[in-house]
């Protein structure tokens, strides 16, 4: 494993790569930061620019725009009290006072060494983990990954935010929407109308840069004439030593930034729900496991700490069903997997074997893009908060533009632009209907893995279903997916007001 | 709470309307004996229906128990400037092509940007003007020249 990682780093540090990733960390900073972009719109605008790159330049791209997206949401948590993205809601518990009593730069500081550690820990799990699980996932067949495309779809539609009627509503559209164009097995045109253009149905792209950049668009058209934006405040780096805290500090919160880490870790595996989700967790609990939790939400470094290293920690944890099985962990995930697929790579157990190298290079991308972020976060933050002035009305028609030009770069044709806007307004539907996003995407993208896989599975069996249940991995899968399904309808049924609840449904 | 209760009758119709033309149109794939492809569809309209009605059903019970749930109150929404926004997309797409990306994108942003202008903020023509210019041409070259992908180009001689 260490040749292969040695390898690895050897493909990284190339200067053309290596400029790459510093770009795309800085670029995902600024996607994280400004509020109503997103990783998930970073990574899906800047995909189309990687065509022409190799898999290795253009994975290790991706990877770094994810990276410092993820973290770059702590930057306006703290400075103008707006989670960046909803990963660092939590962030702004802590972060906003702590600003408020003049230590910006201390909460900055413990929020991005934190990103840090929960971002390393999680890819070094990422390192370990996923080798193995692809060996075990190595011999799944139709009926296992029927089994886990279902149980992962029932996951994601159950938790996501919101009503769970309208989440399963949302994941059963997406679904719907994936089996326009020619169906799997036998080859039958489903839903085209005779267009030609819908013959391989939607891109993956052109949903997903439609419901979240496009969306975001006629979103602000619709609120953003009345809204003021703040002025983002500026904090003084001089006379810092280090990142702004003492050891004594660091040292004491140890304990609570390994007990979120694995919050966001084992949150981040689980399919659909990622840090959105766990940084809530990670701070709910670590505000009842400390020693003054009366203090938390008043300018505690600890729920800094918590709520960071969880949403970075859900990295490493999204990657691992992407990398071993070809399931997005979330939507960032689902377009790197896109990503993947553009460069001519399937994800899932095969690619430790048959792209051994290339596995590596992506887990020391992660760690390079990482270290990136740690000091360039950091020390560039100056730069980060002036563009947090760019006014809004400015940046997103821009961002259109290059909408338009990534979904036009597919395959060069208007057909995919007037997609994008489709699902754009799909998307804002969605938000004026109170109904989430994400199981849409997932439903969409794993839709095809159940249908594909349902009809091999029965061909396997002779059109028989009980192949299905006595299959012992998909039987398991298929039992829990019914159970989360049968436990949610019992706890909305009894009280609306348990613990569980909450967090999930904040 | 009683326009929220309408907004949620109104998305169970939708809701339920969706699940209905997804179900029409499977009914009229060309079936087999067996499993086939209209199996999944099958399934998926009859839930999609499902869970229509039960969101319909759940605006029912929302009546009685009203008071537990508080709404947002209504986000400022601004229509008007959701169709300009969208007519303005329309248009830009559809002349993409016979105008051509460089030309297109410079008038599609510099009106978008009046269009979106905040009402506490002034027009500046003149930069918003430069800006739209400068990122068209920016954006055209870069991805003609650094990234291969031959936007169209339309009236412009190259």
């Amino acid at each position: 494993m260490l040749e292969l990682l040695q390898q690895g780093f050897g493909a990284v540090f190339t200067v053309h790569i290596m400029l790459l990733m510093v770009i795309g960390v800085a670029v995902g900073i600024v996607f994280g930061a400004v509020p109503g972009l997103s990783a998930t719109m970073a990574v899906a605008l800047c995909l189309p620019l990687t065509f022409t790159m190799g898999p290795q330049a253009g994975l290790s791209l991706l990877v770094a725009l994810f990276i410092g997206a993820t973290s770059g949401g702590l930057i306006s948590a703290i400075l103008l009290k707006i989670p960046g993205t909803p990963s660092s809601i939590a962030t702004v518990f802590d972060g906003g006072p702590l600003m408020e009593q003049g230590h910006g730069v201390k909460a900055l500081g413990i929020g991005i060494v934190f990103s840090f550690l929960g971002s390393i820990f999680s890819i070094v799990a990422l390192m370990f983990i996923a080798p193995q699980l692809a060996k075990v996932a190595l011999r799944f067949g139709p009926h296992e990954y029927f089994a886990i495309a279902v149980f992962s779809l029932t996951l994601i539609a159950t938790l996501s935010a919101g009503s769970m009627v309208k989440g399963l509503f949302a994941g059963a559209l997406g679904f719907a929407v994936s089996t326009v164009g020619i169906a799997p097995v036998e080859a039958l045109r489903r839903f085209t109308f005779g267009v030609a253009e819908l013959n391989g149905g939607f891109a993956m792209l052109t949903v997903m840069v439609g419901m979240f950049a496009v969306a975001e668009i006629i979103k602000l058209a619709e609120s953003g004439r009345r809204a003021h934006q703040d002025k983002a405040k500026s904090v003084s780096l001089k006379q810092i030593k280090g990142f702004g805290f003492s050891l004594q500090e660091f040292r004491e919160q140890l304990p609570n930034a390994g007990r979120s880490g694995l919050i966001g870790l084992g949150i981040g595996i689980l399919p659909g729900i990622g840090a959105g989700t766990s940084n809530l967790v990670a701070y709910i609990i670590s505000k009842k496991r400390a020693k003054n939790p009366e203090t938390y939400g008043k300018g505690n470094i600890g729920g800094i700490v918590a709520s960071e290293t969880a949403n970075n920690a859900g990295i490493g944890g999204a990657m691992l069903p992407l990398m071993t099985l070809g399931i997005p962990g979330d939507t960032v995930t689902a377009i790197l997997l896109g990503g993947f697929l553009i460069h001519g790579i399937q994800p899932g157990p095969l690619l430790f074997i048959s792209q051994g190298p290339l596995v590596y290079t992506i887990f020391a991308a992660l760690i390079v893009a990482t270290v990136l972020m740690l000091f360039m976060e950091f020390y560039g933050l100056r730069l980060f908060i002036k563009l947090l002035d760019v006014p809004k009305h400015i940046l997103l028609p821009i961002i259109l533009v290059l909408c338009v030009v990534g979904a036009f770069g597919l395959s060069s044709r208007l057909f995919d632009v007037w997609s994008i806007l489709l699902f754009g307004l799909l998307g804002y539907l969605f938000v004026k209907a109170g109904m989430p996003a994400a199981p849409f995407i997932i439903g969409f993208i794993l839709g095809p893995m159940a249908e594909t896989n349902l009809r091999r599975g029965l061909m396997l069996s002779d059109g028989n279903f009980g192949a299905f249940l006595s299959n012992p991995i998909a039987a398991v899968f298929l039992a829990l997916a019914l159970v989360f399904i049968l436990w949610q309808v019992v706890s909305s049924l009894r009280s609306k007001k348990s613990l569980v609840n909450e967090i999930l449904r904040t | 709470m009683a326009t929220s209760k309408k907004k949620e009758l109104l998305i169970g119709v939708a809701m339920l309307g969706t699940g209905l033309g997804y179900l029409l149109m499977t009914t009229q794939l060309p079936r087999h004996a067996g499993i086939d492809a209209a199996f999944v569809p099958s399934l998926l309209s009859a839930m999609l229906c499902l869970l229509g009605v039960l969101q319909l059903l759940s605006v029912r019970g929302l009546a009685t128990a009203v008071a537990e749930v508080e709404v947002e109150a209504p986000a400022s929404s601004d229509l008007k400037t959701v169709v300009k926004t969208l007519a303005l997309i329309v248009g830009y797409i559809a002349l993409l092509n016979p105008v051509g990306f460089p030309i297109m994108t410079a008038i599609y942003l510099y009106l978008q940007f009046i269009v979106l202008t905040p009402l506490d903020h002034r027009v500046n023509h003149l930069v918003y003007a430069l800006i739209a210019l400068v990122t068209s041409a920016i954006t055209y070259l870069l991805f003609r020249e650094a990234f291969d992908l031959m936007l169209p180009s339309g009236l412009l001689p190259f």
